[in-house]
């Protein structure tokens, strides 16, 4: 009984001890699969690893990408918006915080010197109070020559850029109460230059190169904007004088005409009022003389009667001159109304040259007219008759005998032109202008032994432009001259 | 009758014109009818006193709450200068009430504490009636956010749905606000609790994706983890990114944006994440929301693609809570984390909400440093958590 007992146990403990090693052996297995998972855990791990630290990289290269592309798009928008101006003060009004925001700063402070104060004066001011604003502009011009050092070197600084100079960042950054910043001059070509300051609180962000670049493009763009709004400044202002003295100018010839006017006004009424006063008293010489002359009063001695005759022929000259000084002066003051009617140019000329063929003939100068038969204008034909009458008188005056005039008309458009050509000693070229005025008289030998009143040719011209025509003179010394005038053809 | 709801945006830089703009956009749809609440989100540079005062008088002096953000987030866009207004009018017959209270001081109060006195405040007048959801506004730069959720679940259950956001500035992480009637507070949180029954689902994703292997926090206390498999808890991110821990220190922000750690919740689906706030000179991790010891722990990794995948699961699982009701409103709670990681395509998160709720629906919302949700929203019991980098939404239909 006791050996069975024993030998079942010997069987169990063997069955047991078998039992054991199996599960020893799967314990061993199972600890070996966990070793393994455990390595692949770690293995799993070192690749996580890999993975987070490519992922990082990857997401600074997005930021930074991003941050390109946003501020990009900012710059332009900048860019456009800032050059819709060309107001100095404008431009900086220009610079929107949103813009700023894009670019990765929300403080900006730009600053332009002034020679006047001999200091920095504050254009744009972005995240600072007013009082604020007063500290930083204050301190700027503390350390003024620290800054027009910084323009002087015409290079953009920034907190990355100073890292090696932590006096000079920790200053910076105290005063504009950043954590960190960028410095660009701006450079215009003429005129106050300043710098742009544009910064950040915030502690993580870096200043990149990136950063420096955009804002260094900004302050160019600033720069060349301060430039344009200079020089249309400085145009305008050109403009606006030259306006002015052309405005004052104008001023003054108004009223330099004014009063030519005034005084041509005056001698008119002058020249009128004496004629008339003139016309009474030469009538009564004349008709004194003429009683005496005809010897109604009784003979007279030849002696007498030549010095009678004398006064009769000049009263008549005087008489002639008081007229056509009269004439002159109604139709400047246009008391004298032109009865324009359609005539025949042809039969005016006719008249004229009629009255005048004794002269011609004691003369002998050739005249020749060269007109087509209907010639028909609108004019006050005893005027027009007056206006002949002293040009063909002038022609045959100042052409030598034997000499040639000759008068042609011809249509000119809506115009009919008559030219009156003389073979005489002509006119000198400075006289050409002056001889329509009033008592001018050209200084040659023939107007020494000729005598003339000097208005004929200014009655013509009034006469002329009366009519809405126009008169002028060509001429050659020694070869003859050409007075040619327009007359409005009839309608 | 329904609730009646008009949105106002304005990118005004003056709070008075901006206030005037936006409340007189908000108020055009609701044709005069009396507003019983205002829900105001704006850029840090408008977080003024001004701002709250003209809403009040041109909405009718309605209790107004709200906070700051990196940007607000509306149909017509995301601007990072601006206010969007949301007011609210609740037809008497529906019997919607609701309470809105305020705690500052949270700092001096301990963050536990104020919460709890945040969830005294709104259970004020609504201690025996049924309670639906809370919606919260805090401070960003309070550091235990995580402990303020808690004293708040102390008052209102640990499983009531709670939704909410802290408040964010420019990103400069320094000053944030919290909008309560007609002032402005730091250090402070406020809240609005639903009594009634209300209509909602709620959403929140992030998308971020475990990476390496599990580790365990051997020591931590609060939102300070000391160590992690019993060596500096630094050591974690020395290993993974290879950088020492002055480089690490300078490049804090891009960590704590793309690679949080993820705490893995027993009985929970998703990572919770949580965001590095600094470190330490002995090695501890000081993160934005608690961390429990004994907690496994991973690194997470995030790109633009699962985080845009993770918008889209929200919302779905955000319309699932109102079994196929049309949406009403959506208020979004979105990380400034994700809208730096999806920069330039930020946009696109947006076309997707719209295009989920339909591009009429009334979406107002802003980005910020936390968000607090339930883990696991469609389950309407799921405790709620101080969420970093999570694009949370609630939906309300009617």
């Amino acid at each position: 009984m006791i050996s069975i007992i024993g030998i079942t146990s010997i069987i169990i403990l063997i069955v047991l001890a078998f039992l054991l090693l199996a599960k020893m052996e799967k314990i061993k297995q199972m600890q070996s699969a966990v070793d393994n998972l455990k390595n692949s855990l770690d293995e799993m791990d070192e690749q996580a690893k890999l993975i987070v630290r490519t992922d990082m990289e990857l997401n600074k290269t997005q930021e930074e990408l991003d941050k390109k592309i946003t501020g990009l798009y900012s710059l332009q928008r900048l860019s456009r918006a800032i050059s819709t101006t060309l107001e100095e003060k404008q431009i900086f009004n220009m610079i929107d915080p949103s813009y700023m925001e894009d670019l990765g700063f929300e403080k900006a402070c730009g600053f332009l010197w002034n020679t006047q104060i001999q200091g920095f004066q504050l254009y744009i001011n972005i995240g600072y109070t007013q009082d604020e604003s007063e500290e930083i502009k204050s301190s700027v011009n503390a350390n003024k020559n620290m800054y027009l050092d910084l323009i002087k070197t015409q290079k953009t600084i920034s907190s990355s850029s100073t890292s090696s100079d932590m006096s000079l960042k920790n200053k910076i950054n105290r005063t504009y109460k950043t954590n960190s910043f960028i410095i660009s001059p701006l450079v215009p070509k003429e005129g106050n230059k300043g710098f742009l300051f544009v910064g950040t609180e915030k502690i993580d962000t870096l200043v990149t190169e990136g950063d420096e670049e955009l804002i260094t493009i900004l302050s160019n763009q600033l720069g060349q904007a301060l430039d344009n709004a200079r020089l249309f400044e400085n145009t305008w202002q050109a403009h606006q004088e030259l306006e002015n003295r052309v405005e004052q100018r104008t001023h003054e010839l108004t009223l330099a005409l004014d009063e030519v006017r005034k005084i041509s006004k005056r001698k008119t009424d002058f020249v009128s009022s004496v004629s008339h006063e003139l016309r009474t008293p030469l009538t009564s010489i004349k008709g004194y003389a003429s009683i005496l002359l005809a010897e109604k009063l009784g003979a007279l001695p030849s002696e007498v009667k030549l010095r009678l005759e004398k006064i009769n022929r000049h009263s008549d000259e005087l008489a002639q001159l008081v007229n056509d000084l009269l004439d002159i002066s109604r139709i400047q003051s246009g008391r004298v109304i032109m009865k324009r009617e359609s005539h025949n140019l042809k039969e005016i000329i006719n008249g004229a040259v009629e009255l005048l063929s004794e002269q011609l003939k004691e003369r002998q100068i050739e005249l020749s007219v060269d007109m087509p038969e209907e010639a028909n204008v609108s004019v006050d034909a005893g005027q027009i008759k007056r206006v002949f009458i002293n040009i063909i008188g002038n022609a045959i005056k100042f052409t030598p005998p034997k000499g040639k005039i000759s008068i042609s008309v011809r249509k000119a458009g809506k115009n009919i032109e008559v030219d009156t050509s003389d073979t005489g000693c002509g006119i000198p070229e400075e006289a050409r202008e002056s001889i329509f005025e009033e008592f001018y008289r050209v200084e040659n030998a023939i107007n020494e032994e000729v005598k003339g009143t000097g208005l004929g040719l200014a009655l013509v011209k009034n006469i002329i432009e009366a009519h809405k025509g126009k008169i002028w003179v060509t001429s050659k010394i020694g070869a003859g001259s050409t007075f040619s005038f327009v007359l409005p053809q009839e309608n | 009758m329904a609730i009646q709801i008009g949105i106002g945006l304005s990118t005004q830089k003056d709070p008075f014109l901006a206030a005037k703009e936006a409340t007189s956009q908000a108020r055009l749809n609701l044709h005069g009818t009396k507003i019983n609440l205002a829900i105001v989100f704006s850029s840090v540079e408008l977080a003024s006193p001004t701002l709250l005062k003209y809403i009040s008088n041109y909405a009718g002096d309605p209790p107004i709450v709200g906070c700051s953000g990196a940007a607000i987030i509306s149909n017509r866009g995301i601007f990072k200068h601006g206010v969007i207004i949301m007011l609210l009018c609740f037809p008497d017959s529906d019997g919607l009430y609701f309470n809105t209270a305020c705690v500052k001081d949270i700092h001096e109060k301990f963050a536990l504490s104020a919460g709890e006195e945040l969830g005294d405040k709104l259970l004020y007048g609504l201690k025996n009636m049924s309670r639906h959801l809370s919606v919260i506004f805090s401070d960003g730069m309070i550091e235990k956010c995580s402990d303020l959720i808690s004293g708040l679940q102390e008052k209102l259950g640990i499983s009531f749905p709670l939704v909410g956001a802290s408040a964010s500035d420019n990103l400069a992480f320094k000053k944030t606000y919290v909008y309560f009637n007609q002032e402005v507070f730091n250090n402070a949180a406020c809240g609005i609790l639903w009594g009634s029954r209300l209509s909602f689902g709620l959403g929140t994703k992030h998308g971020w994706k475990s990476l390496g292997k599990p580790r365990l926090v051997t020591k931590s206390s609060g939102n300070i983890v000391n160590e992690i498999d019993n060596t500096p808890a630094v050591k974690i991110y020395e290993d993974y990114l290879a950088l020492d821990r002055a480089a690490l220190k300078k490049e804090l922000k891009r960590i704590s944006i793309f690679y949080p750690i993820g705490i893995k919740l027993s009985g929970e689906q998703e990572f919770l994440l949580r965001n590095v706030s600094s470190i330490e000179e002995d090695g501890s991790i000081v993160f934005q929301g608690n961390v429990p010891e004994k907690s496994v722990i991973r690194l997470m990794i995030g790109t633009k693609e699962t985080c845009l995948s993770a918008t889209y699961q929200a919302l779905e699982e955000a319309k699932k809570g109102l079994f196929g009701q049309p949406v009403k409103f959506a208020l979004v709670f979105d990380s400034v984390s994700r809208y730096i990681l999806l920069g330039r395509d930020a946009h696109k998160e947006l076309e997707i909400i719209k295009q989920a709720l339909g591009k009429d629906t009334a979406i107002i919302g802003l980005y910020t440093y936390g968000e607090q949700a339930p883990l696991r929203a469609i389950n309407y019991l799921g405790k709620a958590y101080f969420h970093n980098q999570t694009f949370t939404i609630l939906i309300v239909g009617g």
